[in-house]
């Protein structure tokens, strides 16, 4: 039967992915990782492992799990495994965050827990791709939002299998001059796959449908989303390409990768005026704070894509273009996940709590859920403290990276508070907080789907 | 279980029937009876109409909305047009338990919830099927398919089935109110 349930799980992606994103953000304020230390410093890997698969990695799983059923109108195949997918991918982390820290002279940790993080990894991955694509696989033919995350999810692949790779060499477990070549010329496409790759063109492929949906715009797809996702692929098929011949002993070819940047670039263009199409074509003339929230986000993605694509600020934007890659991790991902979290969070709440008495009691908007006002002003100190971070990686100023960090840091704090005050439903007027024949009780870490006969 | 959108085709469902002629001949406007009986039309049902003769412009106006026709002419130089849904429309899907729509009795809410922001269209219907009898027929008109509303929907023992327009930006869809099980 057609028809979307929640996914029990999402709420715990969502609870462990905002601990991670704390535990990385306060490591940061704290001073660890670049530019303190180096960018390849083993500190600083394990910095951005937490954010990146403990924050965005989890955050993106979690949406992805209640969302893609709703984007093909088919149910979650396999959903069973999303339990045990956390647990690989938690654990799997925290040994690899282990590893990086005997690799930065940390008492009590080896080196060796790197392979077994990597391998819970590839497995905790695995399940949730084998969850997703089996879904997208019995849906054919495939909406356009959907076949970004087909994408999304093979460049997902593709960027686990290498991290996998690295861990087997750093850890000292394999000296094949192939794998090696990969750990001193692949870093920065692994990257690419997994922060562009995997997170990015996901996240745009669910935006296509989300705004529509959030904005009530036409969601016909457009001939220049369609681009957007040639392009796009064709950027990724060619890093994937470059990564394979440096497995296979040869170099990264220069111009395919200048290539792919060029691809990227474009595709980001052309996202950039379907979301100004889109805005203007909304029907819902005040939009949510969400939406606003989400285009600040926006901005961050385009801009980070014209810096990345002019030499002059490309080479000053430090080493590994470590501002503009803070821009894109910051402005543009997270910025986006958080205010996606600000619409979603309520909103299965409000579903799983309220929707068994629909009709029949009166019940809150979602809306009542949350206070926009107070998280506006979150909002708008995240954005602010992430641009000034960004400028100061520019202009070399450590002091005023770190004073934007601890503003950043207490603005994300902030935000989560307020989900949490959201699902907790202190903001629902009393009255209405608990109607007759609502559940009993709600968990911060599961969704009780009352609705489902199962 | 098989999906009952892949049983549930326009074949199972008999055609709707409208004689104009007794309105023409006591001189009244057929337009409006012919639109009411459209609108009422299940999502991929056909259309019988008989007319005193050809309903030419009737044709263009049908085809606008998806229908294909097949005019002859029968006793009495009298006409019989059938018109049926072209397949072009996006399949109509179901409740698990919505047998034969033509079972089905008329509408007696029509519910217009395009302009509305989600989730407050499954609000509204759920608040309407809670107000109507078992039995009762509603029809909604959404700007997309309420996908959270499904399950609730089977959870309270209500029967819908629908389809989006050919235009794919609005989504129709019946209700039928069950008997109370929650």
């Amino acid at each position: 039967m057609p028809g979307a349930t929640l996914s029990p799980w999402t709420m715990s992606y969502f609870s462990a992915a905002c601990l991670f994103l704390v535990i990385g953000q306060g490591m940061m304020a704290a001073g660890y990782g670049y530019p303190a230390a180096d960018v390849h410093a083993p500190v600083t890997l394990a910095v951005v492992h937490i954010l990146a698969i403990g924050w965005l990695g989890l955050l993106m799983v979690g949406a992805l799990l209640q969302f893609v059923p709703v984007l093909v109108a088919a149910p979650l195949r396999g959903r069973r495994l999303a339990l045990p997918a956390l647990g690989f991918l938690i654990l799997g982390l925290l040994l690899l965050v282990g590893g990086f820290a005997a690799l930065a002279g940390v008492e009590g940790m080896s080196p060796g827990l790197l392979p077994f993080g990597g391998l819970l990894l590839v497995t905790g991955f695995g399940l949730v791709t084998i969850m997703i694509a089996a879904t997208l696989f019995a849906a054919r033919p495939l909406p356009l939002p959907a076949r970004f995350i087909a994408v999304g999810l093979g460049a997902l692949v593709a960027t686990i299998l290498v991290g996998a790779i690295f861990t087997l060499v750093l850890s000292g477990a394999v000296t094949h001059d192939a794998a090696i070549a990969l750990v001193l010329d692949a870093v920065p496409l692994h990257a690419a796959l997994g922060l562009a790759g995997w997170l990015s063109f996901t996240a745009i492929g669910v935006s296509y449908r989300l705004l529509p949906m959030f904005m009530l715009a036409p969601d016909e797809p457009r001939a220049t989303s369609r681009a957007v996702w040639w392009t796009g692929a064709a950027a990724l098929a060619l890093v994937i390409a470059c990564v394979t011949a440096i497995a296979l002993g040869g170099a990264a070819v220069k111009w395919a990768l200048a290539l792919a940047a060029l691809f990227a670039v474009f595709a980001v263009v052309l996202y950039s005026t379907d979301l100004v199409l889109l805005f203007r074509a909304r029907r819902r003339k005040s939009v949510e704070l969400n939406i606003r929230a989400s285009y600040a986000a926006f901005a961050a993605l385009f801009f980070a894509a014209v810096l990345f694509a002019l030499p002059t600020t490309r080479s000053a934007a430090g080493e590994g273009a470590a501002a503009i890659v803070y821009l894109f991790v910051f402005g543009w991902l997270t910025g986006l996940g958080l205010a996606q979290l600000y619409k979603i969070v309520p909103f299965l709440t409000w579903l799983e709590y309220y929707g068994p008495v629909l009709g029949r009691a009166a019940v809150p908007r979602v809306q009542d859920l949350v206070e926009e006002k107070r998280a506006g002003v979150w909002l708008c100190l995240y954005y602010g403290a992430v641009a000034a971070a960004t400028l100061s990686l520019f202009t070399d100023s450590p002091a005023v990276f770190r004073i934007a960090l601890v503003a950043q840091f207490g603005a994300t704090v902030g935000l989560i508070v307020e989900l949490v005050r959201a699902r907790a439903l202190s903001m629902v007027a009393p009255p209405m907080r608990y109607p007759a024949g609502a559940p009993s009780s709600i968990s911060f870490f599961r969704s009780l789907d009352h609705r489902s006969n199962q | 279980m098989t999906p009952a959108s892949e049983t549930l085709t326009p074949q199972t469902l008999v055609p709707r029937e409208l004689d104009v002629r007794p309105i023409l001949r006591s001189g009244g406007e057929p337009f409006r009876a012919i639109m009411e009986a459209v609108n009422g039309l299940k999502p991929g049902q056909a259309f019988r109409l008989f007319a005193p003769f050809r309903p030419q412009p009737l044709f263009k106006v049908m085809e606008g909305r998806g229908f294909a026709h097949e005019a002859q002419e029968i006793e009495g130089g009298d006409w019989e047009v059938l018109f049926t849904p072209r397949q072009t429309g996006a399949p109509v899907e179901a409740s698990a338990d919505a047998d034969d729509l033509s079972v089905w009795s008329d509408p007696v809410e029509h519910l217009d919830l395009t302009e509305l922001d989600p989730p407050e269209p499954m609000v509204r219907i759920l608040a309407a099927a809670e107000r109507l009898r078992p039995g009762d027929v509603l029809f909604a008109l959404l700007s997309r398919e309420p996908i959270f509303l499904f399950p609730e929907l089977a959870k309270r023992g209500h029967q819908w089935a629908g389809n989006f327009d050919e235009t794919r930006t609005t989504f129709r869809m019946f209700v039928r109110v069950g008997t109370p099980k929650a």
